[in-house]
């Protein structure tokens, strides 16, 4: 069941790797090829198609972005196609306004909650399906599959059925459980359980992914190693910290690196269970440019927001992003 | 290595919970959309449909266009999700097997691509869809959503591509073949368990997303089925029989589809690629 | 090698024509010669969802094909997010040619100039447009829409409940009202009245009753009134009226549809338009026969409540190829016989004076009609809409009062959004 869509790890390979014993990951060695490489224009032909995509349908958009967002850019301007330059008056608008840092804060703590939360969870439940026999392995693989593959639309109108005020089922447990002040409660009306609300349908979203890609990655580390450490007398934990972990670490950075950039943008989730509120109180940085932008018609600004966003975010996968080009820098 | 009857038990015990927690939301959908509505708003739940209707899904289907939103919806998924898959496996051959110039730039730019926020750019990408005069169409939601998934499939893909053994390529070129035979012959086969796995993620975004088909397509003929259940949503309110309804067909395409590769992904990747 | 490079090039190619080309498709040529070249052609026209009876629309489609031989479109719109749908159609080359606008926010697409002059339709068939209902339409001195219909909300109440709760007659003062509320909470099991926390129309009349505004100038600006003791006033009432009713308060009443919760019978009355019952009647026919109205009550019985008076005009969009063609269906749709017949079938206010017989015999109309002269808008300046964008701060403020919080304290929480959204430049 291994689904290595864990390939981005930082060397490139995949956590598939029988032959090799722990030791940090390395790319792998390229010092003995067949002379296979003649032209040398080969590899940017091939890359050709990728390449034109990335610049004609991100690129332009985002330069676009870019230039929007240096434009007083109103409904007027927007069905006169009237170009407006203001300057940099849109960034000044969201950089000396307080609502912009509070999103930010609330965005990055959103996202460090989310990635643990998943990361945890994921991790455990992957080490549980190693140990699990046969059949209890397929039961729990087909539950999260399910979870997994659920449309992420359909996911939050589940989720909002499950919550809901009246009848939903969620408020009826917790009241015979013996919560009576949840018999009726309104799980949208505040911040804090907007945000539980919002963080169990991602948790349960993104858990699959992780587990079971961790527990492919498991059924790669070869037998004899724990073996080996289970002779130097090493406990459970011992055999994780020394065996299992280095050789799933690579695995992990690169997971975590994804659900960094899912979490921060999660967007559907967020807006179809409350649209931000209550009172903008769950909004995170997507949805408030959406909100500023789109929604409020005040499109320049919206564009500033979504740079911002976008610099945020790099700030936030920087630390991953180094590690990859010193890496990829070692494999040349 | 002996383990104690605790010791044997609470894995299973674990796994059995985790199991009802996981799959409880979607089996709560299919339950609520097959229940008659009296049983959905009930003081007490119904936990299993006892009297089953097929009323809520002749009311979700019958909403107009519903059949053209189907198909535009799977024309538009898979052609972006093979779209992606060709030029994802040429650019992943490239980062994977080859080395020039300028690769690590290639691999990073990928990585930041993968980062786009899409959903703040829709007014961007609006202004530039209606300057062409490609509004109404479904040409323009196929190549984004292609470009969507194409960062993280290339990416996938070179993991794939990389864990395919060079010495068979080799042998393969050994025995005659060229490099494109070899490719076609060798890897491509132990590839395709990879190339299934990898387009589930775009089967996924492509199927999903709803910001940008609601801004560029106001013709109600070129929409998706994402708008038809959010709108199907705010039109019968806290009919939620038919908004189950609505959401267990919308993810069942889905649901059957993971399952399906999950499993062809497997054998493929077990009894293929790593035997070597 | 060469196939594959062969594969690659095709691919690159097909990338760029597909984003190259694929113009054109299905667009309608640009020429407006007037009569002659309407055959053929097709007008869409965008409605709300609500505003437009089946009937009406399909009578007018086939007097305006018989009329012109083109053809007609009519889509209907949902609310939720109109704003950003209208404004970019309003960019596009073929947007909708004709479209229903809100009252409220007729004044800011007017400001966008996006909207078509329609001085000339105002000359030949709007002499005589009720000058009050025609003014939201008007934008330094131009015509920028036709009025279409104009409503305000009654009281409509499930009868069986209300005979079954004991009560002869429909209040004629709020107090009265109120204490027939709680006569039904108390010897029936249904819920006295449905209203959701964020009916802001609702407050919007409440505060016009009690002679509020919800802006007020400052020097040259407008800014929020929302602190005002009058609107705390109209709030507490609403706090009342919500008191009665178990609906969400954080949900406004088109989501769900209150009317089509009112249609399972087991909701005392609920405040609505009239058009409204017909959504109910269409969820469940059987609760037909127990639909009554009547005019929400004031504090005396000779003065009913203030009531928003809520109304769409029909413009034209500036971009639209098909003017001459769109004007005619104008002078069509708002044409006595048509727009008598849409009074009549929605028990709406029609644009004329003249034709307010069609409303005899209509119970939510003859309910509404006392109301309306005690009537007002929402500020007619088009810096409105925008605070009727998503989220609306007045819907925050309602939902935060009826969770406890002070009137004046949560009006202090969203004035800086309200007035920034009153200063945005267009």
């Amino acid at each position: 069941m291994s689904v290595q869509t864990e390939g981005t790890d930082t060397a490139g390979e995949p956590a598939v790797r029988k032959t090799r014993i722990p030791g940090p990951p390395r790319g792998e060695d390229r010092g003995s090829r067949p002379p296979a490489r003649r032209g040398t224009a080969a590899p940017y032909l091939l890359l050709l198609p990728a390449l034109l995509a990335t610049v004609v349908l991100l690129g332009w958009p985002l330069v676009k972005n870019g230039m929007l967002s240096f434009q007083n850019l109103n409904p007027r301007q927007l069905i006169q196609h009237l170009t407006e330059w203001n300057g940099t008056d849109n960034y000044q608008e969201v950089l000396t306004g307080s609502d912009f840092w509070n999103v930010v804060e609330r965005s990055v703590v959103f996202t460090a909650v989310n990635v643990v939360l998943i990361m945890v969870t994921g991790t455990l439940i992957g080490l549980l399906l190693a140990r699990l026999g046969k059949r209890m392995r397929l039961l729990l693989m087909i539950g999260l599959v399910l979870a997994w593959a659920m449309p992420v639309i359909a996911a939050t109108t589940v989720y909002q059925w499950l919550f809901a005020q009246r009848f939903g089922v969620v408020n009826w447990v917790l009241d015979k459980l013996g919560w009576h002040s949840m018999a009726d409660y309104n799980w949208f009306g505040t911040q804090t359980s907007t945000f539980t609300v919002i963080i169990l349908l991602l948790v349960w979203g993104s858990v699959p992914f992780v587990a079971i890609n961790l527990y492919a990655a498991t059924t790669t580390i070869p037998k004899e190693l724990y073996e080996a450490a289970s002779l130097d007398g090493a406990g459970a934990w011992k055999s994780f910290t020394s065996v299992t972990f280095p050789i799933l670490r690579p695995f992990l950075y690169s997971t975590t690196f994804l659900e960094v950039i899912w979490i921060f943008k999660a967007f559907a989730q967020i807006f179809a269970i409350n649209e931000g509120g209550p009172d903008h109180l769950t909004e995170t940085l997507p949805i408030y440019a959406f909100v500023q932008g789109v929604g409020n018609q005040h499109f320049g600004v919206g564009a500033a927001i979504s740079f911002l966003t976008i610099a945020v975010l790099l700030v936030m996968t920087s630390y991953y992003l180094r590690m990859v080009l010193k890496q990829e820098e070692d494999e040349l | 290595m002996k383990r104690s009857l605790f010791g044997r038990l609470w894995p299973n015990a674990t796994a059995v919970v985790l199991f009802a927690g996981f799959v409880f939301p979607v089996y709560w959908m299919f339950a609520t959309a097959f229940k008659p509505t009296g049983d959905i708003i009930s003081e007490n739940p119904v936990w299993f449909p006892a009297n089953v209707t097929f009323s809520h899904f002749e009311k979700a289907v019958h909403a107009d266009n519903f059949w053209t939103l189907v198909g535009n919806s799977v024309t538009v998924t898979l052609c972006s999700v093979l779209l992606s898959l060709v030029i994802a496996l040429f650019a992943a051959f490239a980062l994977a097997r080859m080395r020039f110039r300028g690769r690590r730039g290639l691999i990073v730019t990928f990585m930041l691509a993968q980062m786009a926020p899409w959903e703040v750019m829709i007014i961007a990408i609006y202004m530039i869809v209606r300057d062409n005069d490609m509004l109404d169409s479904l040409v323009p939601l196929t190549v984004f959503y292609t470009m969507m998934v194409l960062p993280l499939t290339i990416l996938t893909l070179r993991g794939y591509v990389a864990a395919v053994p060079k010495e068979l390529e080799e042998s393969a070129m050994v025995d005659g073949c060229t490099r494109v035979q070899a490719f076609r012959r060798v890897i491509f086969p132990l590839l395709a368990p990879g190339l299934m796995a990898t387009s589930l993620f775009g089967f996924i975004t492509a199927w999903n997303e709803f910001p940008l088909v609601l801004i560029l397509n106001k013709d109600n003929e070129k929409q998706t089925l994402p708008l038809w259940l959010s709108q199907f949503q705010t039109a019968f309110g806290d009919d939620w029989g038919a908004t189950m309804a609505a959401s267990s067909l919308f993810a069942l395409p889905i649901l059957i589809l993971f399952i399906f590769l999950q499993r062809k992904a497997v054998s493929g990747l077990t009894d293929g690629a790593v035997k070597g | 090698m060469k196939r594959k490079l062969a594969a690659a090039i095709v691919i690159a190619g097909m990338m760029v024509s597909v984003a190259a080309c694929g113009g054109n498709d299905g667009k309608d040529s640009g020429k407006d010669a007037g009569p002659d070249s309407w055959k053929g052609q097709t007008l869409t026209v965008w409605t709300m969802d609500g505003s437009a009876p089946p009937q009406w629309t399909k009578d007018v489609q086939a007097a305006f094909e018989k009329k012109t031989g083109a053809k007609l479109k009519f889509e209907i719109q949902k609310w939720d997010g109109i704003q950003q749908k209208i404004t970019t159609a309003l960019s596009e080359n073929n947007p909708p040619d004709v479209l229903e606008v809100g009252n409220t926010q007729t004044p800011a697409y007017a400001a966008t100039g996006g909207l078509a002059d329609l001085a000339d339709l105002k000359k030949e068939t709007g002499a005589d447009w009720t000058p009050s209902v025609s003014q939201s339409s008007v934008y330094e001195g131009k015509q920028y829409a036709a009025p279409w219909y104009f409503a305000n909300r009654v009281v409509i109440y499930n009868k069986k409940i209300w005979a079954k709760a004991g009560i002869k007659d429909t209040p004629k003062t709020r107090d009265e009202f109120f204490k027939d509320l709680d006569t039904i909470g108390k010897k029936t099991d249904a819920e006295p009245l449905y209203l959701p926390g964020q009916n802001w129309y609702f407050l919007d009349g409440l505060i016009i009753g009690q002679g509020g505004d919800l802006v007020k100038k400052q020097g040259d600006t407008y800014v929020s009134n929302l602190a005002d003791p009058k609107v705390a006033a109209a709030m507490d009432l609403y706090k009342k009226y919500a008191s009665y009713s178990k609906a969400p308060k954080d949900k406004d009443e088109a989501t769900p549809q209150q009317a089509t919760i009112f249609a399972k019978g087991k909701t005392g009355a609920f405040i609505g338009m009239g058009w409204e019952a017909g959504t109910a009647i269409q969820a469940n026919k059987a609760i037909e026969k127990d639909l009554g109205y009547f005019t929400i009550p004031g504090a005396s019985a000779d003065k009913p409540e203030g009531v928003f008076l809520g109304g769409s005009n029909l413009a034209v969009a500036q971009n639209s190829k098909k003017q001459s063609l769109a004007k005619e269906f104008l002078k069509i749709a708002l044409s006595d016989q048509y727009e008598g017949e849409l009074a009549k079938l929605n028990g709406v206010i029609p644009n004329k004076t003249s034709l307010q017989g069609n409303l005899k015999g209509n119970g939510a109309a003859e309910a509404a009609a006392p109301a309306a002269a005690g009537g007002g808008t929402t500020p007619l300046i088009p810096e409105w809409a925008a605070v009727e964008n998503t989220p609306n701060p007045i819907k925050s403020y309602m939902t935060a009062v009826l969770n406890g919080k002070a009137p004046a304290a949560a009006a202090k929480d969203v004035e800086g959004e309200i007035n920034k959204r009153l200063a945005q430049q267009n």
